[in-house]
């Protein structure tokens, strides 16, 4: 019936949606699950407060995640992106800075006004917000001159990257440096992480981009779901750990069931 | 009541797409096959639709400028309109081969390639100077990152071979070997990650990008 | 004002002076080229060898997924690809997820001179420019002309000698991707592993280490990194190019930063022993 090859898939897939929720609803019944702070969503109020205290703006933006929503890959890094970019806003109204979103995204124009517009209205002042907030370039270079060009004239005091970032994220980064900008980031991009940890003050890595809306919400079913991945990347470990110690015998037992 | 709706429809839409997909992944039915055929060229149509988007709104925040004069910004929006329509209607002047207008294919070659190889080269510099300034040996964890970096720098070039042959396969070491663990971990960790957003998105609990955040 | 010391100066250079030298010294090569040997390693051997296994009349695709801006480092192993392709006989379909990927196609076709020998549409062909990312791309094994109805010139596909009974995954006997993204996994989870076809991947420098564990894997047969992946190629085939060029540039870039970071480091080793 499952189709040969992905077995395996079907059942590692059923297990951790198990998982999740099986914790989900054990954190809906009111069990504490910790997590712990991210240094670099812990770091956001001070950036905002240096903006405020500073005069400047704050510029977001979400790279370029190969210009669409619809990438699997990069597409849910710009959706956790504005999951944070609301958490961001909303400060940002709070204590009165002005936010510069930068974007070569088209398909997220939508999402990220409706953010915007909903962090402002939230906080009671509507009015402040403009949609020209929301810079668009077409292309990766484009996008990327442009942030260049802000930060040089505007010198925002504080930067935040988060998403499917690419070559951009060093010259981002760096061009940042160049201004004495705060720097808060988030990639899941294997091959950017190195750029912005060296080029950034405060660095999201790999799954904590997706986890950080569970770090700003603190929010039970966010948090359940966590748990749940937790748990699949111990049982991933006793496979390894197995499938070393099986590797000895010689036997392939686990690499066939693996590959069903 | 209107705005739920609205919201609550999109999860639905989108719960409904999802199950589609991993059923056609794993079940062979025809029927759902056929139909998640039919969802993928609706991504494909509905992506290539979403270049508009782009577009309006870029004629949107530079006619801004333009109508606001506003200083040392509104001829730059007027050149960036100009040339948007200029390109536009050269395009369109063969919309099959639009390579074939000489002036269109001018523009591509001599302008938008050349910029757009000139700003992927400014990456070489800015790697230099963010090397230069972060590899800093604070720390015994820094100090075996700033060797490793070395030697695998000195792999790629092949003045490593020359200064040393041992070195290429030392950097090769970590570039093959060392550094797999670690890639094949954030594989994993990713697609886990990834799992549990589309598993909360299809639960309609990752309402972020909604501008739903409790708390704040 | 305390004076600074040469340790001190060592960690604070300012940055346009390191732009400038690096400037300098990229130009050196062109000026005297220095012509160091390039070693090859295992991923452009098993590359090669994958490509020699192809008969004549075999259908090959090569997704362009990169732009004009990584012509340096995608174009010549494209260039070095397409020649091995040719000396096979392979049919070869170019189709392309970024606007000017008809550029990098046209730049191939004129680097190769050995394309003038063959007649487009029946040898070779580019259906042009699709968007949608994974959906397009598992809907291409599914059904090519779900997607492309014409090639990028707008002749009907079906008027196209070369796609006479090819229309899925299960016609093409290899995937040859070049990107500097995602495509490559794309075309891992919707054309390797679900049909089985043979799938390389021509890759920017950056994209290297999250590729070699395809490869170990065996989910690759082929990887090559940027430009030093290019001229490990050319030197397989025996035709140096573009690539082999770039390597003195990176000779002496890599040679610059590392300089720079022992100087950097030993200013500061010097001034926190002082402290």
């Amino acid at each position: 019936m499952i189709v040969a090859g992905r077995q395996t898939a079907f059942v590692f897939l059923i297990v951790t949606v198990a998982l999740f929720y099986i914790f989900l609803e054990m954190a809906r019944r009111g069990r504490r699950i910790p997590i712990r702070t991210f240094p670099a969503i812990a770091a956001i109020p001070e950036a905002i407060g240096r903006c405020a205290e500073m005069g400047k703006p704050l510029l977001y933006t979400s790279g370029y995640a190969m210009e669409t929503l619809s990438n699997p890959d990069q597409g849910p890094q710009t959706l956790a992106s504005i999951s944070i970019l609301s958490h961001v806003a909303r400060l940002a109204v709070k204590a009165g800075v002005k936010l510069y979103y930068f974007t070569c995204i088209q398909d997220s124009l939508p999402l990220v006004e409706e953010t915007l517009r909903t962090a402002y209205l939230e906080e009671g002042k509507p009015e402040e917000f403009d949609p020209l907030q929301i810079k668009y370039q077409a292309g990766q270079s484009p996008y990327l001159n442009a942030v260049l060009g802000f930060m040089q004239r505007e010198r925002p005091a504080a930067n935040i990257l988060m998403g499917g970032f690419y070559y951009e994220s060093v010259v981002m980064g760096e061009g940042g440096n160049t201004i004495g900008a705060m720097q808060i980031a988030g990639t899941a991009n294997t091959h950017q992480m190195p750029f912005l940890i060296a080029t950034c003050d405060y660095c999201l890595i790999a799954e904590e981009l997706y986890a950080a809306s569970a770090n700003i919400t603190q929010d039970p079913w966010v948090l359940g779901c966590l748990r749940g991945e937790d748990i699949m990347k111990i049982v991933i470990l006793a496979l390894l750990i197995v499938g070393f110690v099986i590797s000895f015998t010689g036997t392939t037992f686990l690499i066939d069931v693996l590959k069903r | 009541m209107a705005e739920v709706v609205r919201r609550e429809l999109v999860y639905v839409l989108t719960a409904v797409v999802v199950i589609i997909m991993i059923v056609d992944y794993f079940f062979a039915v025809p029927a759902i096959s056929a139909i998640a055929g039919e969802l993928n060229t609706w991504a494909t149509v509905i992506s290539t639709m979403a270049l508009t988007l782009g577009a309006v709104n870029i004629i949107r925040v530079h006619s801004r400028n333009v109508r606001k004069r506003t200083p040392g910004v509104w001829y730059h929006s007027a050149w960036l309109i100009f040339i948007f329509a200029f390109v536009l209607l050269l395009g369109l002047t063969n919309i099959n081969n639009p390579s074939a207008n000489p002036i269109y294919k001018w523009i591509f070659d001599y302008s938008y390639v050349s910029l757009g190889q000139t700003w992927y080269a400014i990456t070489g510099f800015y790697i230099a100077s963010a090397a230069y300034r972060a590899f800093r040996a604070r720390n015994i964890d820094a100090a075996l990152l700033l060797i490793a970096g070395i030697l695998v720098m000195l792999k790629n070039a092949p003045i490593g071979e020359v200064i040393w042959a041992q070195l290429p396969v030392l950097g090769g070491w970590f570039n093959d070997i060392g550094q797999m663990p670690a890639m094949r971990t954030f594989l994993i960790v990713a697609a886990f990650g990834l799992l549990a957003f589309g598993f909360r998105t299809l639960l309609g609990r990752e309402r972020g990008f909604y501008g739903e955040v409790g708390g704040g | 004002m305390s004076q600074e010391s040469i340790w001190d100066r060592l960690q604070r250079i300012d940055r346009r002076v390191i732009y400038w030298i690096l400037f300098i010294l990229l130009m050196i090569p062109f000026i005297r080229p220095l012509s160091l040997p390039v070693s090859i390693g295992p991923q452009s051997i098993t590359f090669i060898e994958g490509l020699r296994k192809l008969k004549e009349g075999d259908v090959v695709v090569i997704n362009i997924s990169s732009g004009v801006s990584a012509w340096p480092e995608c174009l010549p192993s494209l260039v070095a690809v397409s020649k091995v392709l040719i000396q096979q006989k392979a049919k070869i379909i170019f189709w392309t997820s970024f606007v000017d990927g008809h550029m990098t196609f046209e730049k191939i076709v004129e680097k190769v001179p050995e394309f003038k020998k063959l007649t487009y549409g029946v040898d070779y062909v580019h259906l042009g420019f699709y968007t949608g990312a994974e959906p397009a791309v598992a809907q291409l094994a599914k059904n090519i002309r779900s997607i492309f109805t014409t090639d990028y010139k707008g002749t009907p596909i079906d008027q196209l000698p070369i796609m006479k009974g090819v229309n899925s995954a299960n016609d093409v006997k290899m995937v040859i991707s070049s990107d500097t993204g995602d495509y490559c996994d794309y075309y891992i989870r919707q054309w390797r592993i679900p049909y089985g076809v043979p799938l390389a991947e021509i890759g920017i420098a950056m994209n290297f280490s999250a590729y070699q564990p395809h490869w170990q894997a065996g989910i690759l047969f082929g990887v090559t990194a940027g430009a030093r992946g290019g001229a490990e190629l050319e030197k397989l085939i025996g035709a140096p190019g573009d690539a082999t060029i770039t390597m003195d540039s990176i000779n002496t870039s890599h040679l610059l930063v590392i300089v720079a970071v022992i100087l950097a480091n030993l200013g500061y080793a010097a001034t926190r022993r002082r402290k």
